[in-house]
């Protein structure tokens, strides 16, 4: 159905859209952005499945993530190696869970792992101490940040570890209703 | 470990696909027990690498059709099984391209990821909003002109236009004149019978196509504020402010450079006055809050004595000054109105930086509910005058307040082109170069979104005088769009204060709903159950009231055979008041349904 295209095989396509929020048409339309990226290395036909993976600095790169503070980090989670080098799976899945499509759930499991810098699996105060300085370019005062992390752990620390696990993350954001618009990006 | 043996579908080679954690076996175990539709979407919620998810799914279908081989030894049935599983792939995957074809209509894309780069979330809302009431009214449009313009077009292409009627250019203003007798308002259209290839009763086509355009609306409206409101508006947990300023407030779609740069910096003030604020709050002494309480209560006393006024003068210029002939003097109600509607927002925001108000959410409420007052009263007053004056002095009256809505939506039009300019151009230029202290302007998203839901609510009271003023309403919107996007990049600064758009957002639609549809839709209700169509023009010409058509219709039933059952629905159905009890209930049953669906779990 719709135009012939040679990229993918109809069940590659289907298995595409049927793991991600993507139609089709976006699915060719980001596969072509993630070739713009490096039209060498990614061939026009992954009907054989080439491991093709471009590094951090290509990814970062893009007008979407260029500016964005956290760029690393989203790159870093949603890579399969963990250092920021994307296939196009890696690629259309990041894109698919910052879309406006991808339920709560599912935002907030991603969000925390970006915010813990160390992947140790909780958000402790030196990875928010990291979060507040990328997000106010590290112009607060070491007090301010260190006042700052404390009551965010106050407040959002249910389980008295001092630290927060997955569950005192999702129980924040149970509560913050703009988390679907925020953590949304537009391609 | 459990291995199952199949064939992989993409290289045609036998593989062993292994399953190897019983977490994943106990997953798959729970997915395979759903609907397809529910296991693709439990699929695309798996907080998993997407190889894992692709694995995941290619064990489910071959887990799922084992099952069915392991089931079912007849042929018969397997045959059947893989027929059926064809049908609903070939299903989905038409469902896909369906959404897909979609996209390709989607209007503004790039210039929404544009704005929504540069300014965030909470402005993109206002254009989102735009586009959603352009839709509507483009549905409207093409009902109205489907049904009801093109049948009486092809009947009969020239309007009756009295020979001493000219076009002036003044009727693109007015209205009245050469507009009156064409199609453009009620009294145009006639109120036979149509007959050529079928016979086609202008009558009940005018009256259904208006009544099930203002259902549908309806319960677009609800579907839309049931959706919304699950998704978005959760009661905030004020204890947790830090946390979420921190964690989930940064809008990861601003790409702009220097938009980034702003909003670090925003957010470095934000977080220095939190750490002071708390300081400061214990220092509000009694005499203090009274005189905060006093100053609130004297301008809501101020802002309620504004909009009665506004709603009496209104009243009375009209009640003096209704002329038919002096084509130029009508245009003097709907210039008074639209002054009122841009002046007395910008009074309202002007008191709004005089009170003080414990958060800014607070504040933004204060001066949406003040603008609903003052916008729902004079819609309140001018329907009042027509209803209760127009409709008893004029002889075709369904056309002169069509000429009044009409001139309403031109004349509001011409206001808000020039509300962009008092607004956010001389803001800008106050604020550079006059006084520097006031800086850029912000976007005011709620001023504007109010001025958006005031002028669909004139087009929804206008469709049942004029079936074609929704033409017009598409064609304001499409030029306000660029208007206000020119206006936005030129004038404007990114917010400040990361409002809560996402709840935002839920409001207006509550709002559009609420009181401006439901009062909209109670109007024309009103139109149609209680006064009296005028006898010279229109469709519904010489019946008792507008409804009544439909008890005419039954009776020209009653000698057609085979149509029992409409008759039998219209008798115990629509003219029972049990009916309405049942779709109130249902209403509210679906509502509470979709407040109640289970989320999906991650992780």
């Amino acid at each position: 159905m719709g135009n012939k295209q040679t990229i993918f095989t109809a069940q590659q396509l289907d298995a595409y859209q049927d793991c991600t929020y993507f139609t089709r048409k976006e699915i060719l339309r980001l596969f072509y952005r993630y070739r713009d990226l490096a039209p060498q290395l990614v061939p026009l036909d992954y009907t054989n499945q080439p491991d093709v993976k471009l590094p951090y600095e290509l990814i970062g790169s893009m007008p979407e993530l260029k500016d964005n503070p956290f760029r690393q980090r989203i790159a870093e989670v949603f890579s399969e190696d963990g250092e920021g080098n994307m296939t196009l799976d890696d690629f259309l899945d990041m894109f698919s869970v910052l879309s406006e499509m991808a339920p709560r759930d599912l935002k907030a499991y991603y969000a925390f792992k970006i915010y813990d810098f160390n992947n140790d699996d909780f958000i402790c105060k030196s990875d928010l101490e990291k979060t507040l300085n990328k997000l106010t370019r590290n112009e607060l005062t070491e007090d301010e940040v260190r006042m700052v992390c404390e009551k965010v752990i106050d407040e959002a620390d249910l389980d008295n570890d001092g630290r927060l696990s997955l569950e005192d993350f999702q129980h924040m954001i149970v509560r913050a209703p703009d988390f679907l618009s925020t953590f949304h990006i537009r391609i | 470990m459990v291995f199952v043996t199949c064939k992989d579908t993409v290289t045609g080679r036998a593989c062993c696909v292994v399953l190897c954690t019983t977490e994943e076996q106990n997953l798959v175990k729970e997915l395979v027990g759903l609907s397809t539709r529910d296991r693709i979407r439990a699929i695309r919620g798996l907080s998993m690498s997407f190889k894992e998810k692709k694995h995941i799914r290619l064990v489910l279908s071959h887990y799922v059709s084992l099952i069915i081989k392991q089931y079912n030894t007849n042929n018969q049935v397997l045959i059947q099984w893989s027929c059926f599983k064809l049908f609903s792939q070939s299903f989905r995957r038409c469902g896909y391209s369906i959404k897909s074809a979609r996209q390709t209509l989607k209007l503004w894309q790039s210039i929404m990821k544009e704005i929504g780069g540069r300014f965030g979330t909470s402005v993109l809302s206002y254009f989102v909003f735009l586009k959603w009431l352009l839709m509507f009214n483009i549905f409207s449009f093409l009902v109205n002109f489907g049904f009801i313009t093109i049948p009486l077009l092809v009947y009969d292409p020239s309007p009756n236009i009295p020979p001493n009627v000219s076009f002036t250019g003044l009727e693109m203003l007015t209205g009245a004149g050469y507009f009156t007798y064409t199609i453009m308002y009620y009294g145009g259209y006639s109120n036979e019978t149509l007959v050529g290839l079928v016979k086609y009763d202008m009558k009940l086509a005018y009256f259904f196509t208006i009544a099930v355009y203002m259902v549908l609306c309806g319960i677009a409206l609800i579907f839309s504020m049931a959706s919304s409101f699950k998704k978005n508006y959760v009661l905030a947990d004020p204890t947790s402010n830090s946390a979420w300023q921190l964690l989930s407030s940064w809008d990861f779609s601003i790409t702009n450079e220097r938009a980034v740069r702003q909003r670090k910096n925003n957010l470095r003030v934000q977080i220095q006055e939190s750490l002071s604020d708390k300081a400061q709050r214990q220092l509000l002494t009694l005499s203090e809050k009274l005189k905060h309480l006093g100053v609130y209560l004297g301008f809501w006393l101020l802002s309620t004595s504004l909009v009665v006024g506004c709603g009496v003068s209104i009243y009375y210029l009209y009640a003096a000054n209704w002329s038919l002939l002096q084509e130029a003097e009508t245009l003097l109600v709907p210039f008074v109105v639209s002054l009122m509607n841009l002046v007395v927002p910008l009074l309202y925001s002007l008191f709004n930086k005089f009170e003080h108000y414990s958060s800014h959410r607070r504040q933004i409420y204060a001066l949406v509910v003040r603008n609903i007052l003052l916008k729902m009263s004079i819609l309140a007053v001018l329907c009042y005058y027509w209803m209760n004056v127009v409709a008893k002095k004029f002889s075709c009256w369904e056309s002169v307040v069509g000429q009044a809505l009409y001139r309403l939506v031109i004349v509001d039009f011409l206001f808000l082109m020039l509300g962009s300019f008092f607004g956010e151009f001389l803001s800008n230029v106050i604020g550079t170069r006059l006084i520097p202290r006031l800086g850029v302007p912000e976007f005011d998203v709620a001023r504007n979104v109010l001025e958006l839901i005031y002028a669909q609510s004139l087009a929804w009271i206008g469709i049942y005088f004029s079936p074609l003023l929704p033409a017009i309403q598409i064609l304001k919107l499409f030029i306000l769009f660029y208007l206000k996007k020119v206006s936005l990049t030129q004038n404007c600064q990114p917010p400040r204060r990361t409002a809560r758009a996402a709840q935002m957002q839920t409001i207006f639609i509550a709002l559009l709903f609420f009181p401006f549809f439901v009062g909209s839709l109670s109007i024309v209700a009103y139109t149609a159950w209680r006064l009296t169509p005028s006898e010279q023009c229109g469709p519904f010409r010489g019946l008792n009231s507008t409804f009544s058509v439909v008890g005419v219709w039954m009776d020209d039933l009653h000698e057609i055979p085979g149509s029992q059952w409409v008759i039998w629905i219209y008798e115990n159905i629509i003219k029972s008041e049990i009916f309405y009890f049942l779709m109130t209930l249902i209403i509210i049953d679906t509502y509470i349904a979709i407040e109640n669906k289970p989320f999906m779990n991650c992780g």
